[in-house]
């Protein structure tokens, strides 16, 4: 099958990105977020071939099983990440493997982009003081929507277009380049280190410091249990456990 | 302007009655289901769409309020008090913190504008802000791992077969799902919320068993964050050095002292920041990411 990209297919999918990034399909856009799954089959239907689409998008899962943004920092965007990659290899015929290797420094490049989006926020969004203090509930309203989704759309749109109707023939190439350069490295071992920001931020949210030696008890069984390969519910077991002896014994102690 | 000085000049008898309403505001509307569904529904809905690096999820939070702050508060000065107690720091997991929150929140802002018409002693602002923050660190441990580390990849495992054979249902149920199962319970915690919020109100002034959960709560969410920063942190030395022509591998030598002990040095370096310079979560971005890059250069990590 031949399958081409027009100017029309590379917006449509620039406008998917728009909508997931923005988070303005609500709290279930995480899994659209997290997952490649959703975008790969919207990047299947809008360019034609889903079969395949599916096969390429279901070998990036894989990839990124498992992933989760302790505190929201999420280390890569598997979602901006497909939005390039199946493209790509569904005009290349590339084996599901050669995505990935286009995925991941996209995903990761793309977790800059989330980030950026923050930091815009963080100045954009000054106006809903000015309406909160006014009582203004309209006005508070769209200073909290509907500015960040212009920024969003104004981000993502113009960005995902550009690297897939210019970009997506030249990025395969790009790839094949910085796979095992320094860039890939620095990328990689940021992209690994991040998820420390948000555990450390939650840490600190909680402010109990004579808890503290429960984060070093599961810190080190997570280290030592590594290879058991214990799935996180188990791990959620213990620790309501530890929290329900916790506070069993805190508060006999202060009846008596 | 002038309408209204005529209007009070001419109602001179009544100016007592003026006086105290001034320190009464008028009855709030009774919060029924449909109000606390608004709520949650708006608070699922903005989540993450304003997240900002200086309030997080804080804007998300009050958007969700809006409509029952609206029925609570009809004097504006006092409603215009609690949307702006509501834009500070916030961030928390979406259905068991955000879902949960948002209930309990409710219910002490309805005590709140009650005492308040009723010419009472009002739960202060600290108070209800002190509830938030003191819930929302422990319960996003929680939800952090049981549904963006758990339920979501249970879903994604189930139907990931479909992908694989190159069906697109692959990838809608687990969406489906997922949403859909997430929405309900998250709901489900806003009723608990408010009707648990609205009984412990007074032990949280008190302390009591509040204090309890908090602290069991605490537990939890510190014991999930030191499994995620064992899982997910990714932090290793690709050091490697020679001296009379013997190598020396500084991962090899770091995991003889202690396996794990970079990614454990990175955040507890972020925490003692924090602890110093407080919740500077911008700088520590940038600190974090100046040193992971820095490091990497020169392949130290």
């Amino acid at each position: 099958m031949h399958v081409t990209l027009s100017i029309w297919q590379a917006l449509l999918i620039a406008l998917w990105v728009a909508l997931v990034e923005s988070r303005i399909l609500g709290f279930s856009t995480l899994t659209m977020r997290f997952s490649p799954l959703m975008t790969g089959m919207m990047v299947g239907f809008i360019m034609g071939d889903i079969k395949q689409a599916m096969i390429v998008t279901a070998a990036i899962q894989l990839v990124y099983m498992g992933f989760v943004a302790p505190g929201g920092a999420l280390p890569a965007e598997p979602c901006i990440a497909t939005a390039i990659a199946v493209p790509v290899a569904l005009l290349g015929h590339m084996s599901p493997q050669g995505a990935i290797a286009i995925a991941v420094p996209v995903g990761l490049l793309g977790s800059y982009l989330y980030q950026f989006r923050f930091f815009l926020n963080t100045f954009a969004l000054k106006p809903m003081d000015k309406y909160a203090k006014e009582g203004n509930a309209r006005g508070l309203g769209f200073a909290i929507m509907g500015i960040p989704t212009l920024i969003s759309f104004a981000l993502f749109i113009p960005l995902m277009f550009i690297a897939l109707y210019f970009g997506a023939p030249v990025i395969s190439g790009l790839v094949a380049n910085i796979e095992h350069g320094t860039l890939i490295h620095v990328l990689n071992s940021v992209g690994g280190g991040l998820a420390a920001l948000g555990i450390a931020v939650i840490m600190q949210v909680i402010g109990k410091k004579q808890l503290l030696p429960f984060f070093f008890l599961a810190y080190f069984m997570s280290v030592a249990f590594a290879k058991l390969d214990i799935s996180m519910t188990i791990y959620a077991i213990f620790g309501a456990i530890f929290a329900i002896l916790y506070v069993t014994f805190t508060s006999k102690k202060s009846t008596n | 302007m002038s309408e209204e000085v005529a209007a009070t000049n001419a109602d001179v008898p009544a100016s007592e009655d003026v006086q105290a309403e001034e320190h009464r505001i008028p009855q709030p509307d009774k919060i029924t289901n449909k109000d606390l569904m608004k709520s949650w529904f708006g608070w699922w809905w903005a989540n993450e769409v304003p997240h900002t690096f200086d309030r997080m999820l804080a804007p998300a939070f009050c958007f969700g309020l809006i409509p029952t702050l609206k029925k609570l508060y009809k004097d504006k000065t006092e409603l215009a008090k609690a949307f702006q107690r509501h834009l500070l720091f916030f961030n928390t997991q979406a259905t068991w913190g955000g879902g949960t929150l948002t209930g309990v929140t409710i219910s002490l802002e309805e005590a709140r504008a009650k005492a308040l018409a009723n010419g009472e002693e009002p739960i202060s602002e600290d108070m209800i802000n002190n509830t938030k923050v003191g819930l929302m660190g422990p319960l996003a441990g929680i939800g952090d791992s049981i549904d963006s580390g758990t339920v979501q990849y249970i879903f994604i495992a189930i139907f990931l077969p479909f992908a694989q054979k190159g069906n697109f249902m692959g990838a809608l149920l687990p969406f489906l799902c997922f949403a859909i199962a997430t929405f309900t319970y998250g709901y489900y915690f806003t009723k608990m919320g408010y009707s648990l919020g609205r009984a412990a109100a007074k032990e949280i002034m008190t302390g009591g068993r509040m204090a309890g959960i908090i602290d069991g709560l605490g537990v939890l969410g510190l014991y999930m964050m030191g499994i995620l920063a064992g899982q997910y942190i990714k932090i290793q030395s690709y050091l490697k050095f020679t001296i009379s022509k013997k190598t020396f591998d500084v991962q090899d030598i770091l995991n003889t002292i202690l396996p794990g002990i970079l990614p454990l040095f990175a955040v507890l370096m972020l925490y003692w920041y924090f602890q110093k310079q407080g919740l500077k979560i911008t700088r520590g971005l940038v600190y974090l990411t100046i040193a992971l890059v820095v490091l990497s250069i020169f392949y130290v990590i």
